[in-house]
């Protein structure tokens, strides 16, 4: 790859090579490769092996059972099993779902293809901080709510929802509980039985893992009725149908595996380059952190900087791999909706930097970083006309 | 390093290199202002002028926006110095889009370009007087 600096993982990671490795033995003429529904050779019952191998180094990731994860192609497609499956199913219970307005796509517009379905959707306005705590939760139940949806970590700006209080509510409510965990599983201790989870969304990218595969851990006890998106061959219990790929299934089994093995003494390297990070960028003028400052993920930072377009910060920071919620930047036309709703203006939304790191960053990696955003922002600054009057 | 993305042409990177004609003109007989645009909106420019014999000759700018605007406005500097004020008063700001390959989606931008140099000329020393 190119030069470059890369702080972007919150958007995906580099594959870890033990991954790789694992990977590759399932996929040469001489490796795991058959398909593991053919349980009736060998090969096909050693690929079957390897995909339950990895179905429980995933589930005790999240304090599951194996026979709770359903293989996805990633986390889009749990969210949209998750909440779709859940809410077809128990439509007859009701028609009232609740999120928030930070929710990462997947959950969104999942929602918004249920309101078309004769669904309604309250969405939850979080505080400044970013956080939407259960009381706000509790107040927007109803009689008919049949399902919330709540992220763990948020990708924009990494503030730690408490999902063990909103799963707790939902329990005594008889409500599902839907969590979003792309982000955090693997970096932050997660639990579905202590967390009153019902359905939880991972991914294998955001954990050095490979991209296309993804699962959805399904409560068993009692079981949790879903309407399957996929029909085909009835893999997955029914719910996913669909020749697993067994290199990418093993890829994620070991990318949870290594993650698990180290998730403590990583994730506390990781939140100690975060802190050095905004350390540096805080002594910046007009630096504004965006989300909680102590409930975050150990690798994201999201910073608005006043008066500076975000689209020149980024050609600024063209040897960083980072991401902006400037709206040239991006493939969306409008300014980050997730800080828009945590109350930031179009301008600050606009000139705002996520910075997020991995497995690979180092304090090199950080060192440079708060040295270039600085200059450039310095440089943006100096040649911008001086405030009109008001 | 990053000399491959497709969203800037060559003279926008040129310009940003340096972003030449960047900064102030100190107040003084001839030195014409004029500021357009809206941080809020995206784009803001504020041009500083020196008129010597009915021509501009000296042109420099303050500008915040994206790397199209800000290469525009430092394009801009280089090609009305010379100008009199009805070439300002003509000025378009397609001929900015030609030069820096701005994509469509930006031309309202340039035009806050073209308000500035167009304010240029209303500000012109002695513009209240007949040029005839």
């Amino acid at each position: 790859m190119e030069d470059v600096v890369y702080l972007d993982n919150a958007a995906t990671t580099a594959v870890d090579p033990r991954v790789a490795e694992a990977m590759l033995e399932c996929l040469g003429a001489h490796g795991d490769y058959a398909n593991p529904s053919a349980t009736s050779h060998a090969p096909g019952r050693r690929a079957r092996a390897r995909v339950e191998q990895a179905r429980a180094e995933v589930a005790g990731v999240v304090g599951a059972r194996p026979e709770q994860i359903v293989w996805t192609s990633g986390a889009t497609e749990a969210d949209n099993l998750a909440l779709l499956g859940a809410a077809r199913y128990h439509r007859p219970r009701g028609r009232h779902v609740v999120t928030s307005r930070t929710e990462h796509p997947a959950v969104l517009d999942a929602c918004r293809q249920l309101e078309r379905e004769g669904f309604e959707v309250t969405y939850l306005k979080p505080a400044e901080d970013g956080l939407v705590e259960a009381p706000q939760v509790e107040a927007a139940l109803r009689p008919d709510t049949i399902l919330v949806s709540l992220m763990h970590v948020n990708n924009e700006i990494g503030v730690v929802q408490d999902v063990g209080a909103v799963g707790r509510l939902c329990r005594d409510r008889a409500v599902l509980f839907h969590v979003d965990a792309a982000q955090g599983a693997g970096k932050l201790p997660l639990d579905v039985e202590r967390d009153c989870i019902d359905l939880l969304a991972l991914t294998a990218h955001k954990l050095h893992g490979p991209k296309g595969v993804g699962a959805l851990c399904v409560r068993r006890e009692p079981r949790l009725g879903l309407v399957p998106l996929l029909h085909g061959g009835g893999q997955e219990r029914g719910l996913r149908s669909g020749t697993l790929a067994t290199h990418q299934v093993v890829g994620m089994g070991a990318a949870f595996r290594i993650a698990a093995a180290s998730m403590a003494e990583e994730s506390a390297r990781i939140a100690g380059l975060r802190d050095r990070l905004w350390e540096g960028l805080r002594r910046l003028p007009g630096t504004l952190l965006n989300g909680h400052p102590m409930r975050r993920a150990p690798g994201i930072l999201s910073i608005s900087f006043d008066d500076v377009d975000g689209e020149s910060l980024l050609y600024e920071l063209r040897g960083f791999a980072v991401s902006s919620g400037s709206a040239c930047a991006t493939t969306n036309a409008e300014p980050s909706y997730v800080l828009r709703a945590l109350g930031r203006s179009d301008r600050l939304a606009q000139g705002s930097l996520r910075l997020s790191l991995g497995r690979y960053s180092t304090v090199g990696d950080v060192d440079a970083a708060v040295a270039a955003v600085g200059a450039a922002i310095a440089r943006l600054r100096a040649v911008a006309p001086p405030r009109s009057p008001a | 390093m990053t000399g491959d993305d497709p969203r800037y042409g060559a003279e926008v990177r040129r310009r940003m290199a340096t972003l030449a004609g960047a900064g102030d003109l100190p107040p003084g007989p001839g030195v014409v202002t004029a500021r357009a645009g809206d941080r809020e909106q995206g784009a803001e420019i504020l041009l500083t002028g020196r008129v010597e014999s009915r021509r501009l000759a000296d042109l420099r700018f303050r500008a915040y926006g994206c790397p199209h605007f800000l290469a525009a406005a430092s394009w801009l500097t280089g090609q009305l110095r010379g100008a009199d004020r009805a070439a300002l008063e003509g000025w378009d700001w397609r001929a900015a889009a030609d030069a820096l390959e701005v994509p469509p989606a930006k031309f309202g931008r340039l035009l806050t370009l073209q308000d500035a140099v167009r304010g240029l000329a209303r500000n012109w020393p002695g513009a209240g007087e007949s040029t005839v």
